[in-house]
């Protein structure tokens, strides 16, 4: 008859603080396409399509770097049109006309000055912005050559409908950026990283799209909007696998330091395990222990995890907007998370456990308490 | 009796001791130490006395020569059956109490019962009835470091004879101890003794604390000296 003292790991597990740390990288990223304007037309021809609409990465910042979102010039009313059931336009401008909706009003001003925008929800709550605000973005992709700001009015504030889009977007005329760059007062790429396309009930025009550009020097993909976001992310310096490298490193060296925490309780274990030797408790008991706690401990660890990944998922999302636009804990990661814990606990458990496990009794006794 | 060899511990070329009837030294010494004797071990440090001890209760082996305790020739036992033994036949009383600091003293004196067969409530009952043959009921919940040294070493005690074992190795169980708290736990060996007929081997330097003992050994250089029976 030999039970497993298991009270004692439990003591222990409480009684000693484990002190972990995480370090987060910082990430730099690049996006390029250039596809000549004209190409809008052509996507336009196709049978199946029903609207185009340019999309092009602004790519600047508010006041600091740190302030980053998403901006796209687009074409306003075809834009507006498209995402009538994704977005809605909550406040505008002032001289609304009486049948007027303030989407509409928006709209129209926007249509009215070049520099217009309309702005996220939460964009304009974190920089303070409102409607009829002049706001200036410092440019990195669309310079000007007297190396000013761009100046862009705030015409309307939006709600998004649908997860398709985010509150933290500012959406610009696209002719405005058309309009230096022609004049030769703004340099940047010259064409439309991105064309979004309406498609008539049931059509599948991707392969049609396709077929326009097979002979060009640029061979875009056409996608499904979901699957553009994903592969936005991607392009963006492979952040997917960035991140899984900078979580592969920090669990490499949380691997370590259970390891080494480990080793330092087996090393505080040893008169502990002299007394249970000397009173009967055989090696497989005490290996079992060792190994109990080391697991306990990637458990709990790898549990607080867990849940702190849930607990600040929305947050996370809120925070990220279109830089991680499909941010989300699936069940699979959590449940890889659990396992990769269990691991690591009973990888670390096996070197102090064996190590107690050889001692003699009088030995493990004489060690200090 | 030889267990020098170089001028350190190294050998005990034979050593029986203990027990039931009789303990089997082969030559050149035996040594018995009959059921239910309390005897004192004296002799300088080095003599070896410990070394027996820790021989008798199966925490060290000999490198040759033949021990039986009870019955049971523990040079024949090895790994889980060595600590098997150990757990049903011995309890230890140590000079530093060895008490588990993260457990109470009820949870230090539940211990060797985890390896009896007996059931949860009958574990609690044998540690609440060894706690209060010490004295301890009052006690209980504390940990080691809640209690005096006199208080640790009646838990010790308590552990020692939680699981009723035949034979209880005590280590200068007053070593660490005042005289008044010596005398108290002395007083408490020899109660086992007397009342629970164990047979008690205890290893002392000090005088006073051997003539409670009923025979006493004298070690020297690991030879056994003298072996004299005390008066009543």
């Amino acid at each position: 008859m030999s039970r497993t003292p298991w009270l004692l790991a439990r003591r222990h597990v409480v009684t000693h603080w484990i002190r972990t740390g995480l370090t987060l990288g910082s990430m730099a990223v690049s996006l390029f396409v250039d596809l000549p304007r004209d190409c809008q037309a052509k996507v336009a021809g196709v049978d199946e399509v029903a609207q185009v609409c340019k999309f092009q990465w602004f790519g600047g910042y508010y006041q600091d770097r740190s302030n980053f979102f998403g901006q796209f010039g687009v074409d306003p009313e075809l834009f507006f049109e498209m995402y009538a059931k994704d977005l809605k336009i909550v406040e505008g401008p002032a001289d609304r006309a009486p049948d007027e909706t303030v989407h509409q009003a928006s709209v129209r001003a926007m249509l009215a000055d070049r520099r217009s925008t309309v702005v996220g929800s939460r964009l304009a709550k974190d920089f303070g912005w409102k409607v009829g605000d002049t706001v200036q973005i410092i440019p990195t992709i669309f310079q000007k050559v007297d190396g000013s700001a761009w100046d862009f009015l705030v015409v309307g504030i939006y709600e998004p409908l649908r997860s398709n889009v985010d509150d933290r977007t500012m959406w610009l005329r696209y002719d405005y950026l058309q309009e230096g760059l022609d004049a030769g007062t703004v340099t940047g790429p010259r064409g439309v990283g991105t064309f979004s396309v309406n498609l008539k009930p049931g059509a599948d025009a991707a392969a049609a799209i396709d077929a326009i550009f097979e002979n060009g020097p640029q061979r875009p993909r056409t996608t499904t909007e979901a699957a553009f976001q994903a592969a936005f992310v991607s392009m963006m310096g492979n952040v997917p696998l960035f991140v899984a490298t900078i979580g592969g490193a920090v669990v490499f060296a949380v691997f370590f330091s259970v390891i080494n925490t480990m080793l330092m309780a087996g090393r505080q274990r040893v008169h502990e395990v002299g007394i249970l030797k000397a009173l009967g408790f055989a090696n497989s008991v005490i290996g079992r222990l060792m190994l109990g706690e080391a697991v306990v401990l990637g458990l709990v660890g790898g549990g607080l995890g867990i849940l702190l990944a849930i607990g600040t998922e929305s947050g996370m999302r809120a925070m990220l907007g279109t830089f991680l636009p499909n941010y989300a804990v699936q069940p699979f990661t959590l449940v890889w998370a659990a396992g990769l814990a269990l691991l690591v606990g009973l990888v670390s458990g096996i070197a102090p456990a064996l190590t107690l496990v050889r001692l003699r009794p009088t030995e493990a006794m004489r060690a200090e308490a | 009796m030889f267990l020098y060899e170089d001028g350190r511990v190294r050998k005990v070329a034979a050593a029986g001791l203990v027990g039931g009837e009789q303990v089997v030294l082969d030559p050149p010494a035996d040594l018995s130490i009959g059921d239910g004797e309390f005897v004192a071990m004296m002799g300088p440090s080095g003599s070896g006395k410990t070394t027996i001890l820790n021989i008798a209760g199966g925490l060290d082996e000999p490198d040759s020569g033949r021990v039986e305790v009870a019955g049971t020739e523990l040079t024949r036992l090895h790994g889980p059956a060595l600590s098997a033994w150990r757990a049903r036949h011995v309890g230890f009383v140590f000079q530093a109490f060895n008490l588990v600091p993260v457990l109470t003293a009820f949870e230090n004196v539940m211990l060797p019962l985890l390896l009896t067969p007996l059931g949860k409530a009958e574990r609690r009952k044998q540690a609440e009835f060894a706690l209060d043959i010490v004295g301890l009921t009052d006690r209980m919940k504390h940990r080691p470091s809640q209690l005096s040294g006199g208080q640790e070493q009646r838990v010790a005690i308590a552990r020692a004879i939680a699981s009723d074992p035949d034979l209880i190795l005590a280590d200068e169980p007053t070593g660490d101890l005042d005289r008044s708290s010596a005398d108290s736990v002395l007083e408490l060996l020899g109660r086992l003794n007397k009342e629970l007929g164990k047979t008690i081997m205890m290893v002392t330097h000090d005088a006073v604390a051997a003539e409670r003992a009923g025979r006493v050994l004298h070690l020297d250089k690991g030879l056994l000296v003298e072996d004299a029976r005390v008066a009543s």
